[in-house]
């Protein structure tokens, strides 16, 4: 009976909030900033979750798992539907470049930073420690545009090619920080299997079919134009359907329905009706993600809180060093304010489905500390990130 | 001859898709899944497989000019525990959550499909093919059991008020029928008419009834088995409180719903479907909670809320229309989900354990639901058309008449197991042909228009 009401409660809290969130009620800055990313709902999750009121425990979360697999899916579908090349196209290719150059920037110096700089504080070692300082570097590397919503009514005075450029790269920078991520999963049977290099091929070979054959299967399925209600139906079919075989295969369904989600937008004639239905649930899933996430997250030692002010720090470099490098190593680009970074620190959603997917991937202690680190730098980021974009827009200005 | 090329093209896609997704489904459930986070995403990959097969298999069912519903059914059993065995046992008990959220939401599209002007024109006609159809067919399959008990094995051994008891039970749960079922059928076939209408009607209200009418056998059997239980006035009131509560509480429900779509609007189909799984939820919980606490039993029956939301919204709000439409909306892969896993827990040990007495009985029942509604046709001077073909629509059974056996077998447990073993039988034929029959009537009177 309780999962079936801890599902009720995530639900509604998922709904509720979406409205409350997302649907235009004036706020002051401070508490919009709170709302509109959705951070009161990780503090929910932490209050249902065991920690406090236990509404949702450790059997219930079990029983929720497949729902997290389907959210992962879907968020990644969503994902990969951003990347379509016709549209890319439109913009100048140095901004491909700035955002590759920016991501890669980050992932490196926040890699760098935690796997040298952090963990040996932390006493975190074996295989477990490249994995953890590549979902630190990954998670830090995704940006969004969630800063440039929350102030939408006030730029509209502000300097056009910063905004452009911007939401550009904060679309595409999550594509380094998922590859990056992806690589995580090559750790996996180190960790919980016999591992070989016969069964890493093998590995690799099953994943890369089982994409595969879901995409002959989704086109197949697709071939000809469907009625809306039968639309529905494959979209959600095919996306249980391949999150739940990226698990069975020890990989990430995130990064599965992302390849599919990328396909699909590049080659499918259907992709304006199946974005057009991704789209629709993507907020109430965004914020079951949070609730989802405070749910598993373990608050046991203040060493965290200072473990993720240092990773903050290193993600800030990364940021604003990318923001720096970029503006000034391009000749197309030196228009653009050296301080770019200062516009590129929102972490957005990205972060923390790589985060549940690690969470669901590789459970253990240093998983919870990772996933703590990860979400109070989310929090801390979401908080920064607004006065320092104000900053960069009127300077510019 | 372009749609017969069209058509075999399409079968052809849906083979090598099907074909596919067998390779697919083999290789993904052959894997070992040691961890839980395996195992997780094993039930979704089944549940995908599920929804997708189900969907190919109603579209081929379709070309054959079969229901889709039967097509989602019979996946569900070629791939359920006992065909295939892709779904496990604990598998579709683990689904369950799922088939509870779709049943609300049929609950809540059957109460949106009655309309206020229809009842009472029709009532009367309702009402009497509800007395007719139930006298008979109770009378038929009590008296069957109670005569035939010595022919079959499965009631050979029983002593005469233990087969007594069967057969009033049988004969009782013969009664229910399956408004999910009509109302897909008639939704695939985009049926309108009065001859859709009434089945509809008798087929939502009788529903209704049967919570009494079983409520009333209970007691009865009570009698005959034990000689303790006596038809008091404290049943009837009990009775009567738990379906005003619930009728109430739907009505509570409709008029939120009706005020969400007035002042929100938006999102409907998501929140229909929070709304009824909640209902149903809370309504099994509080039942729960007031007989472990206070010891006292209030069963609220959330169909009957989730059908009484329905109706509120589409007879006491403006927002009728809006409301069907979304509905309609997310329909389909309830559907597909429902009745394909309908399909995977029908009970085919059962079937087979005892198919020549269930046999007896489907036709008896068929029998019965023809002369049942015969004779109502004939006194309300139908037109021969619907008064010849009304029959077919009446035959499919399924979720409540498992629910009530399942309910008599905790009750009385010397004859719960003849008793399920029968009932999932004659279901799981019902299930199979009601569909397709319903679909030959709405044909034949000429109110399928697709």
């Amino acid at each position: 009976m309780k999962i079936f009401f801890a599902l009720l409660i995530i639900v509604f809290l998922a709904f509720s909030g979406y409205h409350l969130t997302f649907r235009g009620i004036r706020l002051p800055l401070f508490a919009r900033t709170f709302y509109l990313t959705g951070t009161e709902f990780l503090f929910l999750g932490l209050l249902l979750g065991p920690q406090f009121l236990n509404l949702l425990d450790e059997e219930t979360t079990r029983g929720l798992e497949p729902l997290g697999t389907l959210l992962l899916g879907w968020i990644g579908l969503i994902f990969g539907f951003q990347f379509e090349m016709a549209k890319l196209r439109r913009f100048p290719f140095e901004f491909l470049l700035a955002a590759i150059m920016e991501g890669l920037l980050t992932l490196t110096l926040v890699f760098l930073g935690v796997y040298l700089v952090l963990f040996p504080f932390l006493s975190i070692a074996g295989p477990m420690k490249i994995v953890a300082a590549l979902v630190l570097a990954s998670a830090a590397a995704c940006t969004a545009q969630t800063g440039l919503a929350i102030l939408a009514p006030k730029i509209a005075d502000r300097p056009r090619n910063t905004v452009t450029i911007l939401r550009y790269i904060s679309s595409i920078d999550g594509l380094c920080a998922l590859m990056f991520f992806g690589l995580v999963f090559l750790f996996r049977p180190l960790l919980y299997a016999e591992a070989s290099w016969i069964g890493e091929v093998q590995w690799g070979v099953s994943v890369s079919l089982g994409t595969l054959a879901g995409l002959f299967l989704y086109n197949l399925f697709i071939m000809q134009r469907r009625p809306e209600s039968e639309l529905i139906l494959l979209v959600i079919g095919m996306a249980v359907l391949l999150s739940g075989m990226a698990s069975v295969l020890n990989f990430s369904p995130l990064l599965t329905n992302f390849v599919v989600g990328f396909c699909l937008v590049n080659f499918s004639r259907e992709k304006e009706r199946v974005f057009e239905m991704l789209i629709r649930v993507e907020k109430p899933f965004y914020l079951l993600l949070l609730v989802f996430l405070g749910v598993n997250w373990r608050l046991d030692t203040a060493c965290v809180f200072l473990s993720a002010v240092a990773y903050c720090l290193f993600r800030c470099l990364g940021k604003f060093s990318g923001g720096f490098l970029v503006t000034r190593l391009s000749p197309g680009l030196r228009q653009y304010p050296s301080n770019l970074g200062f516009g590129l620190l929102d972490p957005g959603g990205l972060p923390l489905a790589i985060l549940l997917d690690f969470q669901k991937g590789f459970p253990s202690d240093i998983t919870n500390g990772v996933s703590s680190i990860v979400l109070i730098a989310v929090i801390l980021n979401n908080f920064l990130s607004l006065p320092l974009l104000n900053r960069l827009l009127k300077a510019k200005n | 001859m372009a749609d017969l090329f069209q058509q075999r093209r399409n079968l052809i896609i849906y083979f090598l898709t099907l074909v596919l997704m067998g390779g697919f489904a083999a290789w993904i459930r052959g894997l070992d899944v040691p961890t839980s986070w395996q195992r997780s995403g094993m039930v979704d990959f089944c549940l995908g497989f599920v929804l997708l097969a189900a969907y190919i298999i109603g579209q081929v069912f379709r070309m054959v000019r079969l229901p889709l519903i039967s097509g989602y059914i019979f996946a569900g059993i070629a791939l359920g525990p006992y065909i295939s065995g892709f779904l496990t046992r604990d598998m579709v008990h683990d689904l369950r959550l799922v088939d509870d959220l779709a049943l609300s939401f049929i609950a809540l599209t059957a109460g949106g499909a009655l309309r206020l002007p229809f009842l009472k024109q029709h009532g009367k006609w309702i009402m009497l093919n509800i007395v007719l159809q139930t006298k008979v067919i109770f009378g038929a399959m009590s008296v069957f059991v109670i005569l035939t008990r010595n022919c079959f094995s499965l009631t050979k051994n029983l002593p005469f008020h233990l087969a007594t008891s069967l057969a009033v039970l049988v004969g009782t749960i013969a009664v229910a029928r399956s408004p999910s079922a009509a109302i897909a059928v008639i939704n695939e076939c985009r049926a309108s008419g009065p001859f859709s209408d009434r089945i509809l009607g008798v087929t939502v209200a009788l529903d209704v009834l049967i919570i009494v009418l079983f409520t009333l056998t209970l007691t009865a059997i009570k009698i005959i088995l034990t000689s303790a239980g006596a038809l008091d006035s404290q049943v009837f009131l009990a009775l009567f409180l738990e379906m005003s509560v619930s009728i109430v509480v739907g009505i509570v429900l409709g008029k939120g719903i009706a005020c969400y779509i007035h002042w929100i609007g938006h999102d409907l189909p998501l929140f229909l479907l929070f709304l009824a799984f909640g209902a149903t939820k809370a309504s099994f919980w509080l039942s729960h909670f007031m007989e472990s606490h206070f010891d006292f039993y209030l069963h609220l029956e959330p169909l009957l809320i989730c059908m009484s939301a329905g109706f509120t919204v589409q007879n006491f709000s403006q927002a009728g229309p809006f409301f069907m439409e979304n509905l309609q909306r997310i329909a389909l892969p309830v559907y597909v989900l429902f009745f394909s896993l309908a399909g995977a827990s029908l009970n085919l040990d059962a079937l087979r354990s005892c198919w020549p007495m269930a046999m007896c009985l489907v036709v008896i029942r068929a029998m019965g639901i023809m002369g049942g509604s015969w004779l109502a046709g004939t006194i309300n001077r139908d037109p021969p058309e619907h008064n010849r073909n009304a029959w077919m629509g009446y035959l499919t059974q399924a979720g409540i008449s498992i629910g009530l056996a399942q309910l008599a077998q905790r009750q009385f447990p010397e004859i719960g197991v003849h008793l399920t073993t029968l009932v999932m039988a004659i279901i799981s034929v019902n299930e199979m042909v009601g569909p397709i029959t319903f679909k030959w009537a709405l044909n034949r009177v000429g109110e399928a228009k697709k």
